[in-house]
Parts: C-alpha cells; structure tokens; sequence
C-alpha cells in the first residue's frame, strides 16, 4: 500500500515540476439562475425555439456571460459582459444567404489573403444598444447605430502551410482581425 | 452531471457483463510522450505494460510495449504516423512497425476522429503477419464546450482489427481530465472481443489509465 502512495504522490510531485503556471481560461455551462436578470430578459425576447444554454468564460481579463440556442433553424450565440450588458449577438450563417455584395467583398479578401481557403462557418455579428440590435437581428429593421461585421473560421493555405484561423471582416471586406487556431492537444486522439 | 451518471452507469453495466465466464481481467497502464520536431511533425514515444488479474485477484505480468512514433501533419485536420513497437512477452521479442493516417473532425462541442492503421509483426522463427485497424474515437468535454484545465471529458472509441483470418472488435469508454496545458489523464475501460469469426470468441477487459504528456 505505502508503495501505491508513493506512486501517486510521485505523480503529483513531478506534474507540479514539470507543469508549472498556465494562463488562466476556462469556459463552463451555468444555470439560468446565476444569470443576471437584464440578460435573461433580453433573451427571452428571442423567443428560442430550443433551450437556452448559458455558459461563462473567465479568463485574465474578466469574465463574459454567453447564451446559445437555436430559432428558425438558425444558430444564436449572444454574448453579454458579466453585470448582462450586451456585447454582441452572433447568428450563424451559410455565406449564399448574405448578400452578393458581401459574398463578393469577402471572398476577394480571402482569396487575397491565403493560397486556397475553405469556409468552415460564419457568423453575422451585430454590435449596438440591445433594442436596435433586436430590431436588426430579428425584424431585420435597417436601424442606425448598429455594427454589422462578420466572424469567419477558414481552413486555408498559405505559404503550403495549412491552417485554421477566426478572421472579423468588415461590410467592406476588410479583415480586421486573423487568429490562429493553435496545434490543439489531441495527442489523445491519435494515439 | 447527466452525462457523468450515464457513463458510470455504463461501466456498471460493462463490468456486470463481461465479468462472466472467459473474459481475462487485466490493467493497462500507459504514459505517452510527444516531442515537438517542427511545427508540423512530433516524435512521440509511449511505454506500456500488461497484468493479468486472476480469479484469486493474483496478478500476473503478461508483456511490455515500448513504442516510438514519427508523426507529421499533412493538412489542417489530417496526419500521418509511421511508428515501431517492441514488445517483450516473456522470452520472445516481437517488433511491429506500422503506419496511420489520422483524419480530425472539429465540431462545436465534439471532436471525432478516425485512425486507419496497418501493421506488420516480426517475430523470430515465424513468419510476418499483417494487420489492418480502424477505430473512431468521440470526444466531449463535460462541463461546456471546451476541455479547459482542471475539467473532465468524454471519450468513447470503437476499433476493428482484422488480420486476413479474423476479426476483434474493441469497445473503449473513457474519462479524462485535463491537468494541464500540456497534460492530460485518461482512465476507464478497453473491451476485447476477439476471434468473431470462430465459434468461440475470446474476451478481455481491462482497465487502463493513460497518462498523455506534451514535452
């Protein structure tokens, strides 16, 4: 027995060792009640057709609330900071249902950026105060003072290196923002 | 919360069943090891061993795998290994290489992936045999979207393995956690059905723990 002891005392000596400070994230489900009330109120203004599900993120710099859940087969994610102010709604798109226009400026920003590309999804983002961007998201009223921009994953090609990244592209087709999807660890998966 | 009682419930169920006649009980401990080459290729090196458990709970050590893997990324979501195992079972030394290609789906909640595989044993005095493998593995991170550090996940793998005489069937359910950035503890079962085609199949379960590490 004291031989089992040593083994996991061991283990948790060399994985302090070994593996020392990580840069704090963390995101996790949390129940409606832990949600402040302005957020759950703006919410049920959607009128989801399936559940909604809540979830945190906490990292360095603070921490988000975020409700997913699903209306008129369309995906919502919307994102509020951690008092339920509104930050963005996020609705998840296929490109042909945006307009030609758009469809043009983003693919000639990718096509400019990267060798070869492959949407993997889009999201139409909508920044504002909460009721003009309801009016926008979901009567599609042509209201003022609302951001429309577009958060894009590719998987593209690039100097024969290929790679995932998160792009925010404007309604002029200029990329804002490009991330790269780090190698994840799934060594797991592989092996 | 669901999820984790259905997989212990799972277990249960799993044990109850193949805990009857001619299922050979066993432990599977296992530390992976993986260097990073370059941006696009690792090395990674696994030792692994296995203990029979006996009715009377005796144990016996059966073989030791020591395993060294070069694996190299060919698209965003795809790879290829080329690898070498050897193994020590009693007296004999058997040497196996073997190569994989990997394909990873990413969705929002789940990871899939597929491995195909096809191996090809050495051992002294007898001849070389071939093996082909597939397996799929889902992954799900128990708590929101995303495996974070200090949160359990998922993982449930399905294998087949035929050897151009017959078939085995492997079945592996699995929890783990992420200690950290760089590594992560799997443990739960591996479920053995061998010999499908014959008129008596062998069993085996085992419980394994795996210890993953990014170094």
């Amino acid at each position: 027995m004291s031989n089992r002891i040593s083994i996991v005392i061991f283990f948790f000596l060399v994985h302090s060792v070994v593996f020392s400070q990580e840069k704090y994230e963390r995101e996790y489900r949390i129940s409606v009640d832990s949600v402040p009330e302005n957020a759950k109120l703006f919410i049920e203004k959607f009128q989801f057709d399936k559940t909604v599900k809540w979830f945190a993120e906490e990292s360095q710099d603070g921490k988000t609330i975020e409700a997913k859940s699903w209306l008129n087969d369309y995906k919502y994610s919307v994102e509020f900071t951690k008092k339920g102010n509104l930050i963005d709604v996020e609705k998840e798109v296929e490109i042909e249902e945006l307009s030609k226009a758009i469809q043009q400026k983003i693919n000639t920003a990718l096509t400019d950026k990267y060798d070869k590309f492959k949407i993997k999804k889009l999201q139409i983002q909508y920044t504002g105060s909460e009721e003009n961007v309801f009016q926008k998201v979901l009567n599609n009223v042509d209201v003022n003072n609302v951001l429309v921009q577009y958060e894009i994953v590719v998987k593209a090609k690039k100097e024969n290196e290929s790679k995932r990244y998160e792009l925010l592209v404007d309604k002029n087709g200029a990329i804002l923002k490009e991330l790269i999807f780090k190698n994840s660890f799934y060594l797991n998966l592989e092996f | 919360m669901r999820i984790s009682l259905a997989f212990l419930l799972g277990f249960f169920s799993l044990n109850t069943v193949f805990s009857q006649e001619n299922t050979e009980l066993g432990f599977l401990p296992k530390i992976v090891l993986s260097n990073k080459i370059n941006d696009n290729s690792k090395w990674v090196n696994s030792i692994e061993s296995r203990t029979f458990v006996e009715e009377n709970l005796a144990t016996t050590h059966s073989l030791v795998d020591i395993s060294s893997i070069y694996s190299r990324k060919i698209s965003e979501n795809q790879s290829i290994n080329f690898g070498y195992i050897l193994r020590f079972e009693g007296s004999e030394q058997i040497h196996r290489t073997f190569q994989h290609f990997n394909v990873l789906s990413n969705f929002s909640a789940l990871k899939i992936a597929h491995r195909f595989a096809f191996e090809q044993f050495y051992q002294r005095e007898k001849q070389t045999n071939y093996r082909t493998r597939y397996r799929i593995s889902l992954q799900k991170a128990l708590n929101g979207e995303r495996i974070d550090i200090n949160e359990f996940y998922l993982k449930i793998g399905n294998e087949y393995l035929y050897d151009f005489s017959d078939l085995e069937v492997r079945l592996t359910p699995y929890l783990g956690y992420q200690l950290s950035k760089k590594d992560k503890l799997e443990t739960g079962f591996d479920y053995r059905l061998g010999d499908v085609f014959a008129n008596s199949q062998s069993k085996n379960l085992w419980f394994r723990i795996t210890w993953y590490i990014l170094l």
